[in-house]
């Protein structure tokens, strides 16, 4: 009897209804059911009416400057002046120009160093953490100053240890009979210093968010994987990477903006150069607008990295939504 | 027992968030024009400036602004930060929030002359012809702020760009300080065997002390960066013979192989660390960097291969909008303002040269014997960017801190390339970005 009550029961629940409630017909009017409708309704009209003045100001606050952007972005103005409609023609301009590729390369090489480093740093630091050492939690906070401190203040510190052939790390570098390395000097090492600076500034945002998630991993899962056989690395890549997977994308899509839109951390440090080779689209926008007061397509670059951007939180976060299911 | 309550119903708490929310919008609308502030029929003219140089400078100018009645009207005084100052102007412009009367970038007058937001200054001249205060301005820094529609703005003080030389680090390597090219490179040289800089520069984040010193040796060697119509001329045959020289100096270790990086604070600190023995810097470096034992001095011009002599300056300007309460009102707080310049070098507050005869005369100015060298020696012949013409205009913005010269200074720096293949990219890059 039970196996035939049983999806009827389900079925009931389902639509809200329930033991012995009836499931035939409209609901009477004035009974429970329209009361309840009638209470829905007025809940979604309060909702209604509490969301407007943030969706209103949300509006103000992303719409306008979305729909005056893109007005800029298709017109020869100035900051001021709108100027002539000229459609494509800036973002033309952008895409045939040889600097932008460049730093859409540069951009990219930071995105994925930006990210990955950061994460791989992060993940260590975490699953360190995890176990039990001596002042953990004193080095939480410690590891933690990176993304603390102010990016001027470390910005600032970083050009006292690399700047000058003097520096610290030169220095060092000199002492140990490696040559005096010009970290900002030089187009290539520049690059390699502007991403390091980046891991090292963003590395605790990735171990707090994987530290957050490894805490709410059972540990006896472990404990039976042991009892299974399985080695400490096949328990790292078959328990522990699966069940922080989901942290791991929201990370991930979270420092992939991070590093795109990272304006601070490379003109700090190198203001681009030297001969651009740390220039980032976003540096790029910045000094066409604002240096060559070309605002048409300075504002298009920031148009395609939107763009950009878009579309790779949207493929991340369809990850997301993937490894939820699964 | 009887307990009060106060009762908030949904309907008043959406009131309330709605009358919130419109708060800023309110404001938003309201605008808030440079008229409308005003308590007197003239309203208050809104003075903005920049950091010129240490906070006691603003703190000195915000009590001659504030110190202003005339014309019905008062002023006000606002610090406008160097970073994104260029935004922050044209925001403040395009909202109509701006300023009556401003200091700015060197370049900034023509810019907004050009988008129609600038009141022009003739009256102004005529003001000061009539009062005397016209002739008492150093030769030939009023008129490259003159227009085919009139004068866009009048000249405070010339940011000049000079050569510097530490004298103890010339002794210890036992040369002369350099009098033309030939001797520079020489004791370039001399100075590299102890450690020093023969050609201290530097071109890094926020730094265009190394843009400007690449366009103070074209001047120097008789070039620049357009013709004296205006024309964009940069590979002129004494362009490239400047930047070869510098590539020179570049290969040779002269010039010191991180100057492409350095900062301002690197670049001063190469000069305060007894690093730095020859090189292109502002008037006043010797204060700035924190040494005025006499041991940092400025040198005499030196002379290109062809026997030119040249500096660079930069004419810093006061300027008046459009958005006023009271174009007479903006009239009458300039010719105040400039009138009181004086107290500004009185407190040894400026680190620039000033315009005006009467302020270079000052002791507190003419007992610095380098501001004496600078005025006798080197503002005959310092020219603009414009040069080597001498018509000031909106293009020299894009050129002063523009890519297309950032990226030709860097390239220089780094020595991997030749004089004329920089210079093509430099032209190209410039072209891209100049009006047509």
């Amino acid at each position: 009897m039970s196996s035939t009550m049983a999806p009827s029961g389900l079925s009931r629940a389902r639509r809200g209804l329930a033991p012995g409630g009836s499931g035939a017909g409209s609901p009477k009017p004035g009974g429970p059911a329209n009361r309840k409708s009638k209470l829905s309704a007025q809940t979604s009209r309060t909702f209604f009416w509490l969301l407007l003045p943030s969706v209103v100001l949300l509006v103000l606050i992303h719409g306008y400057p979305l729909i005056h952007a893109g007005v800029q972005a298709t017109h020869d103005g100035s900051l001021i002046q709108t100027g002539n409609f000229v459609g494509g023609e800036n973002f033309a301009t952008v895409l045939s120009s040889p600097a932008f590729w460049k730093a859409a390369q540069f951009t990219l090489w930071f995105t994925i160093v930006g990210v990955f480093g950061s994460w791989l740093v992060g993940l260590g630091l975490a699953l360190l953490l995890r176990t039990k050492i001596p002042a953990g939690a004193t080095f939480k906070v410690l590891l933690l100053l990176p993304w603390v401190v102010p990016i001027v203040v470390s910005s600032t510190a970083w050009n006292w240890l690399v700047a000058t052939p003097d520096s610290l790390v030169p220095s060092l570098f000199r002492n140990l009979g490696l040559g005096t390395p010009l970290f900002l000097a030089d187009p290539n090492l520049a690059a390699i210093t502007v991403m390091v600076f980046k891991v090292w500034v963003s590395f605790p945002f990735m171990m707090m968010m994987i530290s957050a998630a490894l805490a709410s991993v059972d540990t006896t899962v472990y404990e039976a994987a042991s009892m299974d056989g399985a080695t400490r690395f096949q328990q790292f890549t078959q328990i522990t990477l699966p069940l922080i997977a989901r942290s791991t994308y929201i990370s991930w899509i979270l420092m992939t903006i991070f590093c795109v839109n990272d304006f601070p951390t490379i003109y700090l440090l190198t203001g681009g150069g030297p001969v651009s080779a740390t220039t980032s689209l976003v540096v790029l926008a910045y000094r066409t607008v604002f240096q060559d007061f070309a605002t048409g397509p300075g504002v298009a670059i920031a148009f395609l990295m939107t763009m950009t951007l878009v579309v790779i939180s949207v493929l991340l976060y369809r990850q997301i939504r993937k490894s939820s299911v699964e | 027992m009887t307990t009060t309550r106060t009762t908030f119903s949904r309907r008043g708490f959406l009131g309330l968030t709605a009358a919130a929310a419109s708060v800023p919008l309110l404001a938003a609308c309201g605008g808030g024009s440079a008229s409308q502030s005003g308590g007197s029929a003239g309203g208050t003219i809104k003075f903005w400036d920049m950091p010129w140089a240490t906070p006691a400078l603003n703190e000195a100018s915000k009590k001659l602004t504030e110190g202003f009645s005339g014309a019905n009207s008062k002023a006000s005084y606002q610090i406008i930060q160097w970073n994104n100052f260029y935004q922050t102007f044209s925001s403040a412009i395009a909202s109509k929030t701006g300023p009556a009367v401003s200091t700015g970038g060197g370049f900034q007058a023509f810019q907004f002359e050009q988008q129609g937001q600038i009141a022009y200054a003739d009256n102004l001249i005529e003001t000061l012809k009539k009062n005397g205060m016209y002739d008492d301005f150093l030769p030939g820094v009023v008129e490259p702020f003159k227009t085919d529609k009139g004068y866009v703005a009048v000249p405070w003080h010339l940011s000049m760009r000079v050569m510097w030389y530490r004298k103890s680090l010339f002794e210890q390597a036992g040369v002369d300080v350099p009098k033309d090219w030939a001797t520079l490179l020489e004791a370039g040289k001399a100075l590299k065997k102890i450690g020093a800089v023969g050609f201290a520069t530097g071109a890094g984040a926020g730094n265009n002390i190394g843009n400007q010193a690449m366009i103070m040796m074209m001047i120097n060697n008789g070039g620049g960066v357009f013709t004296k119509d205006g024309e964009l001329d940069v590979l002129n045959d004494r362009n490239v013979e400047a930047t070869e020289f510098l590539l020179e100096l570049v290969s040779n270790g002269i010039i010191d192989p991180a100057a492409v990086s350095y900062t301002s604070a690197n670049l001063d600190a190469q000069w305060k660390d007894k690093k730095a023995a020859f090189g292109a810097h502002v008037s006043q470096m010797d204060t700035r960097v924190g040494d005025t034992s006499g041991d940092l001095l400025v040198a005499s011009p030196i002379a290109g291969p062809h026997g030119d002599k040249g500096g660079l300056v930069f004419p810093n300007n006061i300027m008046m909008y459009t958005n006023t309460p009271s174009q007479e009102a903006s009239e009458a707080f300039l010719v105040y303002y400039l009138g009181q310049l004086k107290e500004l070098w009185k407190q040894k507050l400026m680190n620039a040269l000033p315009v005006f005869k009467s302020i270079a005369e000052l002791p507190e100015f003419a007992s610095d014997p380098n501001n004496v060298k600078i005025v006798k020696e080197w503002q005959p012949i310092a020219k603009t960017l414009a040069a080597q013409g001498d018509k000031l205009n909106a293009n020299l913005a894009v050129l002063d801190g523009g890519q297309a010269l950032n990226e030709f200074t860097q390239t220089v720096l780094t020595g991997k390339t030749d004089a004329k293949s920089a210079l093509q990219a430099f032209e190209s890059g410039l072209k891209t970005v100049l009006n047509k």
